[in-house]
């Protein structure tokens, strides 16, 4: 028994143990788990502040890198953590590269408060700026540029000396990118600045251009003289740069196009010469081949030449037409800043008849996000003023979905209301109309005006907007009829001719309206043209006289005026409106409301004067200003005086002239209200531009330079040729694109341009390598790679690699390039095998399968 | 020239903040968190996607995306191109859900330090520097499982024997020294249609958009070129940068050296002529009375080559006034929200020549606001899906692979769906 029980007992002991074994390494497990999860850096308590300062002195990196990532998650948590510098600062030469990059996350932020200790990671940077790493020189560089203290600067000024000649293309962009921040540190650096922009601009990779590009518009936007013997290259490099790179590339070409060529934009053509150009040109495809595209328009230009003697320096310069050219792929570019920006260029630099290719593309833009389609909707309001023809085909794309935000809904029917044309405003309005069923009044409402508006655009379809706005008022949604009724008074006023037919009816559907603005606006424009209407005007003022009592205030007054200017009109001889007049007056007289009751006597004063005015009028306001002094709120008292004066002074003698020109006086012709479109004045920035959506001027906003009046000398950008970029910077691997075509168009356009003859030599530009490409795209792509890893291993002889560049460039012969490369390839092998894949393997971009294969052939 | 950024939470919290260029003290964010209350204050229907995108405060231009319930707030001081700080932004969220999978605020908690990293890599002092996923994942590298579980392990060594990856391709888009067991690349053509149709069923506006979605798993430095039986019947195309825009123009072929994993290759538009090409008819009849209103919708198929509809859902907003609604229908089921007001029926599939799904029913009007009730108009979205169809008929030809030595398989998926497709009543 005994031992049984014993048994059991550890048994069961055992059993404990075991289970709170697994529990522990569950548990141990669990934690380990859950550290990967980084969100429990974020809950960090003031206990836990002198752990951090442990993780920062341990011994291990795996502690280093907890006390760092607690570190960045209180930066981002916005508490202030600079006290731990010292201890950071320590560990900037780690050996593990994570806690080094978020090291540098660290100093960044921190260097300018703490200066002198920033220094200390001073000496670090520098010895990384040899590393044998691309990555680590480039990030060394990035980090030393960041830090703001300004006692540095001659160290960041030495360090982007040496990364301008990196043999790596990302450690130049870096570099570029550095320059900028150096520059801000100390602007009496920046004549040395220039001097390393100048450099760079030399440079040959897609890569790095548009980072220099950027340095070059934020150190010295108005050096455009570097620029001359860059501008055919950076064109043809248009293409294969990165995204962000096109966009600075094209603000800078846009600059410096507007002071080297001569206006091509030429007269504002008017939307019918425009249309029939482009029906013209969409015989050819649009994308088809840009050869016949640039000859059909050098074609188009001389005639045009010829039909109008103005538009002679129509012509465009052949420089200013191949950037034209170039840019023009990037439309199809998935970037919508890309997009917008060649739409800039076309704006801003092409003749007037090419915008049509930019609508289609911009159009696309209204698929993407809310807030892109934000800004393309500004953009396309600001190109329509001035251009409606290059979106008025695409009218359906600009309807409103029910889904659609408030502020796209009004940018959409500006839009619509802008490229209204005879042929597609059938369709607008019909879509108009339907808008007005929304439950969103404030919708409806621009919905009308905007009906108004495309009627007053197109005279000829005025008729029928307003036979839609008629319908309109009629509806049983008063906001709706109130609307369209002061729609129509607009157009009438802009339209007198078609005055009396319309009014007529609005005065049968006057029993119908109801809302009181809008009869208020029937009774205004009846009065305004009852010469017109000598039978109806006056039973107008019958009925209204009738139903005097149920108007509102507005309502009161306009047939207060109504009657004024009826009796106006017919004199003194008709006694049945005098009649009606007099008895509305009496009415108003005993109004409730003191505008109404102040209108009456003005007018009585005004029409009757003396005759009877004197015994109604005279004795009367003062009663009626005591009567009104009761029921009257205090703030008002100062109005109710200056009528009171104006009384006066009506009585005065001046008072017969007064009533001699009651005519002039109330029927004069009143001008027709000019409507403002909400977005007027947008077209005045530069498209693209944060103005332009705010439409007002934002700081740091800098217009367009007016176009030079005297053509500047176009040979300063023949002088490309002579410049050859140092060999370091030849790899012109491109993005694996076009450079190939590049190369060759370069070579066909080069001729074109020394003979100059004119926009002829356009076509040239193209450099048609026929259906041969394929095959050769593959071989150069891989021949250049060579050229590239050559470079990098024959580090000390640069110049020997930049012949060697320029010769197996310039030669197309297919066996000289084979020998060379036999020979880089051998010379290549031998230095790999010294060099134990070290430095130079990292440049190259083909493994070496590639190799292999091109060895092969 | 972008300055700073913060991630805001749905509530306006800041999860994190990020300075490229000066610090930009975070009373700003109390101050554009008051202008976001105040736009939606100004009226019942304005929600957070009407709040304008660019704010003015006497300083700055409070430039903010709204995606998935977060805001990207980037104060700017000086004149920029909102586009690019809109694209900019759009990128940020874009890079983040290919890291991580989805965006939101829990998983930007979860992974803040690698967000931080990739913030910092992404701009530099205000400029964009490393956009491209591929080139970014060989600098900060993505969570994967295998990374997960190597840090769990044996997280003491891990730490400092990664390897610094210098391969840095000279593609930015691409790679280096990719290495797959099976080479395969994977194309779907998603059309999508965007209509708005009116009450008789006569197309007010027609258009389809079509991309290709691209799963490259290719070992190398492969250059591609795809060609299509029929590229003429695609117009307008946009395409990913590695795409090669001269080749197109000119012969019409992709050529192209690919990205490693998803990426969007090319999307085009697609025009249709007549209401003929529009798969789905949908007939709505709604007779409002002062009270309520009785409808009822039918949906039937059209010229989808005899495939099957699937996932067929309509939504009927209803007037905010709307209180009660009652329905039946002979397929699916439906629901009634009666917060948000709005009909939502799920119809599911709907199989050529079976019966056409009928909706019927009648809804009331509360007290107030009944009168506009009556007046207003009513839009009817709709939602579906159509396997193994191409409403443009675009047909991929031949995959050619140069520059590398194996044969690729490839794959080919077609899919058409309804974009932003609205039906008036």
């Amino acid at each position: 028994m005994y031992n049984v029980d014993a048994y059991l007992k550890s048994l069961t002991s055992n059993a404990v143990k075991l289970s709170k074994k697994v529990q522990d390494g569950i548990a141990e497990n669990t934690r380990d788990f859950r550290f990967e999860n980084q969100a429990h850096f974020l809950d960090t308590n003031e206990a836990k502040m002198s752990e951090i300062r442990n993780n920062l002195d341990s011994k291990y990196e795996k502690e280093k890198l907890d006390g760092m990532k607690r570190l960045i998650a209180m930066i981002s948590k916005g508490r202030d953590v600079s006290e731990f510098f010292p201890d950071v600062v320590k560990n900037v030469a780690s050996t593990s590269l994570e806690v080094r990059k978020l090291v540098y996350i660290y100093i960044l932020r921190y260097a300018e408060q703490e200066q002198d200790l920033a220094l200390l990671s001073i000496n670090t940077f520098q010895k990384d700026l040899s590393d044998k790493n691309q990555l680590i020189r480039a990030m060394a560089l990035r980090v030393m540029s960041g830090i703001r203290v300004p006692v540095i600067s001659p160290i960041v000024m030495l360090g982007i000396k040496k990364c301008v000649t990196d043999l790596s293309p990302y450690v130049r962009k870096i570099a570029a990118h550095a320059i900028p921040k150096c520059y801000q540190l100390d602007p009496a650096q920046k004549d040395a600045l220039v001097d390393i922009i100048t450099t760079l601009l030399g440079d040959n990779s897609t890569f790095t251009i548009g980072s220099v590009l950027m340095a070059f518009n934020q150190v010295c936007p108005d050096r455009l003289d570097l620029i001359h013997p860059q501008y055919r290259k950076l064109c043809r490099m248009l293409v294969d740069m990165d995204e962000w790179g096109q966009t600075t590339a094209i603000d800078l070409l846009l600059r410096y196009s507007r002071t080297q060529f001569l206006n091509p934009i030429g007269k504002t053509t008017t939307a019918k010469t425009a249309r029939a150009k482009k029906e013209k040109s969409n015989v050819k495809s649009f994308y088809s081949d840009d050869d016949s595209d640039v000859s059909h328009h050098s074609s188009e230009s001389g005639s045009e030449s010829s039909d109008d003697e103005d538009d002679g320096n129509n012509s465009v310069d052949p420089d200013l037409a191949y950037l034209i050219k170039c840019a023009l792929p990037l439309l199809q570019s998935r970037n919508s800043q890309v997009v917008l920006s060649v739409a800039k260029l076309y704006m801003h630099l092409a003749p007037a008849e090419e915008s049509y290719k930019i609508g289609r593309p911009l159009v696309r833009l209204l698929r993407s996000h809310r807030e892109l389609q934000f800004v393309v909707l500004n953009n396309i309001v600001a190109i329509a003023s001035q251009r409606p023809y290059v979106f008025d085909q695409f009218y359906q794309h600009f309807f409103i979905r029910s889904t659609d935000p408030g502020f796209i809904r009004n940018l959409k029917l500006d839009i619509l209301t802008m490229i209204a044309t005879e042929s597609n405003i059938t369709f607008i309005l019909r879509e108009l109309q339907e808008y007005v069923k929304s439950s969103n009044k404030a919708f409806v409402t621009q919905a009308i005006e905007a009906i108004g508006r495309c009627a007053s655009n197109i005279p000829e379809m005025a008729e029928s907007c307003l036979g839609g706005l008629l319908k309109l008022a009629h509806s049983k949604s008063d906001s709706v009829a109130a609307e369209s009724v002061t729609a129509i008074r607009r157009l009438l006023q802009q339209r007198p001719a078609d005055s009396v037919v319309m009014i007529m009816q609005l005065t049968k559907a006057l029993d119908d309206i109801t809302e009181s603005s809008a009869r208020a606006n029937v009774y205004w424009l009846v009065g305004q043209n009852c010469a017109q209407l000598p039978t109806i005007a006056p039973d107008v003022l019958r009925k209204a006289a009738k139903s005097f009592c149920s108007e509102s205030e507005s309502g009161k007054l306009q047939i207060l005026t109504l009657g004024g200017k009826l009796v106006a009109q017919e004199g003194v001889s008709s006694k049945t409106i005098h009649l009606l007049f007099q008895y509305v007056l009496n009415m108003a007289r005993y109004d409730l409301d003191y505008n109404v009751r102040d209108r009456a006597r003005f007018l009585r004063a005004l029409v009757y004067g003396q005759q009877q005015g004197g015994a109604a009028g005279s004795g009367d306001p003062e009663l009626d200003a005591h009567e009104n002094g009761s029921d009257m709120e205090h703030g008002l008292h100062d109005a109710e005086h200056e009528d009171e004066d104006t009384g006066g002074f009506e009585q005065s003698e001046k008072e017969l002239n007064l009533s001699k020109h009651v005519k002039e006086i109330l029927l004069s012709e009143k001008l027709a209200p000019v409507q403002e479109k909400p977005s007027h004045g947008r077209e005045q920035f530069t498209v693209g531009s944060m103005s332009l959506v705010l439409n007002r001027v934002v700081a740091g906003y800098e217009p367009l330079r007016d176009w030079p009046t005297v053509q500047p000398d176009p040979s300063v950008r023949r002088l490309a040729a002579t410049m050859e970029a140092p060999g370091y910077m030849n790899d012109r691997t491109g993005f694996g694109s076009d450079s190939v075509y590049a190369k060759s168009r370069q070579q066909g356009g080069g001729s074109g341009f020394g003979s100059g003859s004119g926009v002829g030599s356009g076509s040239r530009y193209d450099g048609q390598a026929g259906p041969a490409r394929g095959a050769q795209t593959l071989d150069k792509f891989l021949e250049s790679s060579e050229d590239e890893s050559d470079d990098s291993s024959d580090e000390s002889d640069t110049s020997e690699s930049s012949e060697e560049g320029e010769t197996s460039e310039e030669t197309e012969d297919d066996d000289e390039d084979d020998d060379e490369e036999a020979e880089e390839e051998s010379s290549e092998e031998e230095e790999e095998e010294e060099e134990e894949a070290s430095s130079s393997e990292e440049e190259a971009i083909l493994p070496k399968t590639s190799r292999r294969a091109n060895g092969r052939r | 020239m972008i300055e700073s950024l913060f991630v805001l939470s749905s509530t306006g919290k800041v999860i994190i903040e990020k300075h490229w260029h000066e610090l930009i003290p975070r009373r700003i964010v109390d101050y554009f968190n008051e202008q976001v209350s105040k736009a939606m204050a100004a009226g019942e229907d304005v929600t957070r996607e009407d709040v304008l995108p660019i704010i003015s405060s006497p300083k700055y231009q409070l430039v903010n995306i709204y995606r998935d319930g977060l805001t990207y707030l980037s104060p700017v001081t000086k004149e920029v191109d909102p586009m690019m700080v809109f694209e900019f932004l759009h990128r940020i969220h874009d890079i983040i859900q290919e890291y991580f999978g989805s965006v939101s605020e829990t998983i930007i908690k979860e992974n803040f330090v690698t967000v931080y990293q990739l913030l910092e890599e992404m701009m530099d002092d205000g400029f964009p520097l490393t956009t491209e996923p591929n080139a970014l994942k060989e600098i900060v590298p993505a969570p994967t499982m295998l990374n997960k579980v190597i840090n769990t392990m044996g997280a003491t060594t891990s730490v400092s024997t990664r390897k610094m990856p210098h391969g840095m391709s000279n593609l930015p888009w691409r790679k280096a020294g990719v290495k797959y067991n099976s080479n395969e690349i994977f194309f779907d053509i998603i059309e999508e249609i965007d209509a708005i149709v009116d009450s008789t069923g006569k197309a007010v506006s027609c258009e389809a958009h079509g991309t290709i979605q691209t799963n490259s798993r290719l070992s190398g430095m492969p250059d591609l070129t795809l060609t299509f039986v029929n590229p003429r019947l695609v117009d307008d195309c946009s395409f990913h940068p590695s795409v090669r825009f001269n080749k197109w123009d000119s012969d019409k072929v992709l050529s192209f050296v690919p990205p490693d994993g998803q990426f969007r290759l090319m999307s085009y538009r697609v025009n249709l002529s007549s209401q003929q090409n529009l798969p789905v008819q949908v007939k709505p009849s709604i007779n409002v009375g002062a009270n309520g209103a009785k409808f009822d919708i039918t949906v039937s198929l059209r010229n989808t080559d005899g495939k099957a509809l699937e996932n067929v859902v309509l939504t009927l907003p209803l007037h905010k006034s709307t209180t009660t609604l009652t329905a039946q229908c002979n397929v699916g089921q439906y629901m009634f929200d009666p917060v948000g007001k709005v009909l939502r029926w799920d119809i599911g599939k709907i199989v050529p020549r079976e019966r056409a799904p009928v909706i019927s029913g009648s809804f009331g009007f509360g007290a107030a606001g009944s009168d506009a009730a009556a007046n207003a108009g009513y839009n009817i979205g709709v939602e579906f899906l159509i396997n193994s169809h191409s409403l443009s008929g675009l047909k991929v030809d031949v995959l050619k692979l140069f520059n590398e030595s194996y044969k690729p398989y490839k794959g080919v998926r077609t899919m058409t769906k309804a974009g932003r497709y609205q039906v008036r009543a």
